[in-house]
């Protein structure tokens, strides 16, 4: 048994995944994208949170047997609607052996679902993934240098997981936060169409499009909100389609 | 909706039509009580000659385009007492709300098929026996001449139609004047017209019932004839919806908006087929598109209905009207039935005004008679507190004063009185047979008690049971102090009870348990009641303008509410709890046995506009309904709002004109309402994303 941080269980969280399903936010992120909406979710440490001027601490430490009782309370629900629950965060992957010891106990009673950036060391990737039921993976962009400016990090970690995705038949989505004017060119959507266009247990494509309300959290955390883009722009997603690959913009 | 359809909606919105109406006293009818004494004319033929004359005031209205007619020109309808004689009545009787029958579910469909030439027939043919008494003699004759002024008032509409060169109309006018609908055209127009008699008969809160199951033989019959396209019935049904909104502001209610136009969808029957036909889903596509408070729009469910109808019936959540409301065939029925209600009749349910389960044709029921504040007979027994030496003694205590609160209430309803309602007995079943008006009773006289504040009243057991029971960290007096003074002095107190203490909603088997029991025990005191009608009581979760009426003098409540804090609409969560989720939500309220509390009020689930933004996550909204009727729950209503537009509409309402929500068991014009309604619908729990 081991513990891990997370900082909301959510239910009936409609954008992440089949069914009805029950989210895990869990805390710490590797990633410092400037878009990013859960900022919250970025520390691996609790912290305080300031909403309407009132403080309340942000995350907390729970067992993984205990996060295990709480997603397996809905167990029915789940089943009735074709559901179960889905990790995302911060960075999931980012507490491997906490996920690894509730998939262990949930599964596989439970459909898992993932939703992570792929920043991770391959090895983890690899003793992760197989354990869940459908994996949710982020491309932001396929430029390293790009990548680099706008998440702190380049994507060669990302880029050898999806690798790996492409060929291990899981089923799996690619999710794409298109952020105006950083990673909604046709070229970069184009690119990242090549790269998983021949994967067989490619689900979808969702596209996330940029949300304005995406600052509001970071004056609760005191962070400031600076996001170097222009946040007014309009995505144009046909390419995919174009490439018969279903897309649904979320 | 065509250019037809949307050219009637905007004269409609605009309100042009209310150039035609005309008040009482501009006609020389307000006074006719008047003349009713002086001749002392007896009380169920004063209603038909109320009647007729106002039919013979109202002059025909054709609005540009319009193919299903009539509209009301006569803006309120006379008393047929003087005030001395009402104020007598009141004296001696029990009077319940205006004492006109209102919020029963009339059979249109008889009279749609025979016509009015051959129930005519029927009463003259009663009227042949010798063995009639005076009375008896006098309802048929009043019935009859309710069945005069329809036909007169058909006529002139039928005369003006012509003149004007609508002899398409005219022609269904003619037709339906004298026989029963042929055609689904002819029907709808005659089912506009009985409606409206009733509104004009001083009837209120008059639901359709089950609309897509009635007027489906004459749809069908039209398709198959080619008489109909698909597209032209859709056409005529949303033109039916769109009437439902022509005099809607006539008609009497608590607030504007509620006025009961009820109607059912779907359901299943006895053989176990689900009855939702394309007239059904037509009905669903009508409303999507007018986007208009009537009618008000209930689907009948259950656990083995298909997932498409749930998704159906979330796609016209989206735009947040406020309905369809939903009621599961699985807990109601056997609730009914459980209740005395026929097998059959049960089966035939539908909802009143706003979600009272009733039966068409057969019921004089009373389903909204009163209502039990529990979260009072929580309170009113704390002073027994420190006697009480565990949680169960306590409970047996509340318990006791639910009894004595019930036995007070159901002693009020003694002698009851209700205005004779000649026009709406023509539509109920057996009273031509028992030469007898339908406010005298029909084979169901069951009352139905609201049991109001029920997630207060289950939180506040809770919290004395954790705290002052088991943890013994809150003293008797301590709570007394607080409550008096509303947490003044004690915002420990307060922060304990209101944040830490478990609230019904959370999927707490601790605190859920207790609603099991308090519901438990609601049918318990009300079980051996019998109503002076042979009728019996029925107990049920929801709270109609109680929420605001049952607030006044509570004072602050055991579960951390303050005095000014309005308790939860309906089967709800309380405002402030701290929320998990809406499948924590559904599963805490599918607990009890809501077979029990079958007078209805549905639990409600507040939207974010923002969680319907594809139709994947409609299709999600249609799994969560589908998951609480599955669960076992009785009645679900969603509404989907937006907390800053309601805010801004509040500000500036000249900017929100269109704007609807869902208030207790109907919608309404969020700028219409009064500002406590307002207020408590901001203040309800929405989920979003």
């Amino acid at each position: 048994m081991s513990k891990g941080v997370i900082f909301s269980i959510e239910e009936f969280a409609i954008h992440d995944g089949p069914g009805i399903r029950t989210t895990i936010f869990m805390k710490g992120c590797p990633l410092r994208c400037t878009w990013c909406h859960n900022p919250e979710g970025i520390s691996p440490k609790l912290e305080y949170m300031f909403k309407k001027s009132e403080r309340s601490i942000c995350g907390y430490e729970l067992s993984s047997v205990e996060l295990a009782e709480q997603i397996i309370k809905n167990k029915d629900v789940y089943r009735l609607n074709n559901g179960g629950v889905t990790f995302t965060g911060g960075e999931p992957l980012f507490q491997p052996d906490f996920m690894m010891d509730v998939l262990d106990i949930i599964r596989p009673e439970i459909h898992t679902a993932i939703e992570t950036s792929g920043h991770v060391y391959p090895d983890v990737f690899h003793r992760v993934i197989p354990n869940l039921d459908l994996v949710m993976m982020d491309i932001k962009h396929t430029d390293p240098v790009i990548h680099k400016k706008y998440t702190g990090a380049d994507n060669r970690l990302i880029l050898m997981n999806l690798d790996y995705l492409c060929s291990s038949g899981k089923d799996f989505i690619i999710r794409i936060p298109l952020i105006p004017g950083v990673n909604d060119s046709k070229e970069n959507l184009q690119n990242i169409l090549s790269l998983v266009k021949e994967a067989k247990s490619l689900v979808r494509i969702e596209i996330l499009p940029y949300h304005k309300l995406a600052g509001a959290k970071y004056t609760m955390i005191g962070k400031k909100y600076n996001p170097l883009f222009d946040t007014e722009q309009k995505p144009d997603i046909h390419i995919f389609e174009e490439s018969n690959i279903k897309t649904i913009v979320l | 909706m065509n250019t037809r359809i949307e050219t009637l909606k905007n004269y409609i919105l605009d309100k042009k039509h209310h150039q035609f109406r005309r008040t009482g006293d501009e006609l020389g009818i307000a006074n006719i009580s008047e003349s009713f004494e002086k001749d002392n004319i007896y009380p169920v033929r004063r209603s038909a000659l109320c009647f007729y004359f106002l039919l013979n005031a109202e002059v025909p209205v054709i609005i540009p385009n319009e193919k299903i007619v009539f509209t009301r020109t006569i803006s309120d309808i006379p008393e047929i007492y003087t005030k001395e004689e009402w104020d007598n009545i009141k004296n001696t009787y029990y009077i319940h709300e205006r004492g006109t029958v209102c919020n029963i579910s009339p059979d249109y469909e008889t009279t749609i098929r025979a016509g009015f030439e051959s129930r005519k027939k029927e009463i003259e043919i009663r009227l042949e026996d010798i063995n009639l008494d005076e009375e008896g003699r006098a309802f048929l004759n009043a019935t009859l001449i309710c069945i005069k002024a329809l036909q007169l008032i058909i006529n002139k509409y039928e005369k003006y139609a012509r003149l004007k060169g609508q002899n398409d109309t005219a022609d269904v006018l003619k037709a339906i004047k004298a026989n029963g609908a042929n055609s689904f055209r002819e029907a709808l127009q005659l089912l506009r017209i009985l409606h409206f008699a009733l509104w004009e008969a001083g009837n209120y809160h008059n639901t359709f019932g089950r609309f897509d199951q009635y007027m489906y033989p004459y749809y069908k019959k039209d398709i198959d004839n080619g008489i109909l396209t698909e597209e032209e019935a859709f056409d005529l049904v949303e033109e039916f919806f769109l009437v439902c909104n022509k005099d809607s502001d006539l008609y009497p209610g608590m607030q504007q908006g509620d006025n009961g136009q009820s109607l059912v969808l779907g359901g299943r029957d006895m053989d176990g087929k689900y009855l939702f036909n394309e007239l059904s889903k037509m009905c669903l596509r009508a409303s999507y598109e007018l986007e208009l408070i009537d009618p008000k729009i209930n689907i009948r469910v259950d656990k083995y209905t298909p997932a498409e109808i749930f998704e159906l019936g979330s796609h016209l959540t989206k735009i947040g009207l406020g309905f369809p409301q939903y009621s599961n065939d699985d807990v109601v029925i056997p609730g009914l039935m459980r209740k005395g209600y026929e097998k059959e009749d049960a089966y035939n349910y539908v909802v009143a005004a706003c979600w009272e389960f009733i039966i068409p044709k057969y019921a004089m029921d009373i389903p909204n008679i009163d209502g039990l504040s529990l979260i009072s007979c929580v309170k009113e027994c704390l002073v027994e507190l420190e006697g009480c030496p565990d949680y169960e003694t306590y409970y047996d205590i509340v318990e006791q004063k639910m009894q004595e609160k019930i036995d007070a209430i159901c002693d009020k309803h003694k002698n009851i009185f209700i205005i004779p309602a000649p026009m709406m007995s023509l539509l109920m079943d057996g009273t031509i047979e028992r030469a007898c008006d339908i406010s005298l009773g029909a084979k169901y006289n069951n009352y139905g008690i609201h049991g109001t504040g029920i997630a207060t009243a289950v939180d506040s057991l809770a919290a004395i049971k954790k705290y002052y029971f088991e943890e013994k960290c809150m003293d008797a007096r301590g709570l007394f102090e607080a409550l008096n003074d509303n947490f003044k002095n004690e915002p420990g107190l307060e922060k304990l009870l209101r944040e830490e203490a478990p609230k019904m909603g959370q999927d707490d088997d601790y605190v859920d348990s207790i609603c099991v029991t308090l519901l438990d025990s609601f049918d318990k005191v009300l079980n051996n009641k019998r109503n002076e009608r042979d009728g019996v009581y029925r107990p049920g979760t929801g709270t109609a303008m109680y929420y605001i009426l049952h607030t006044i003098d509570l004072g602050a409540t055991p579960d951390g509410r303050k005095a000014e804090e309005m308790i939860p609409a309906n089967y709800s969560p309380t405002l402030f709890m701290k929320q998990k989720g809406p499948v924590s939500v559904i599963k805490s309220f599918t607990k009890p046995h809501l077979e029990n509390v079958i007078n209805g009020g549905p639990l409600t689930l507040e939207f974010d506009q923002s969680v319907f933004n594809n139709d994947e996550s409609v299709k999600k909204i249609g799994m969560l309904v589908k998951t609480f009727i599955t669960l076992g729950g009785h009645q679900l209503q969603l509404n989907t709002v937006c907390r800053e537009k309601l805010l801004d509409a509040k500000n500036h309402p000249e900017n929100y004109k269109q704007l609807i929500v869902r208030v207790w068991g109907w919608s309404g014009y969020f700028v219409e309402l009064d500002e406590c309604y307002q207020d408590h619908v901001i203040n309800r729990i929405e989920f979003g994303l």
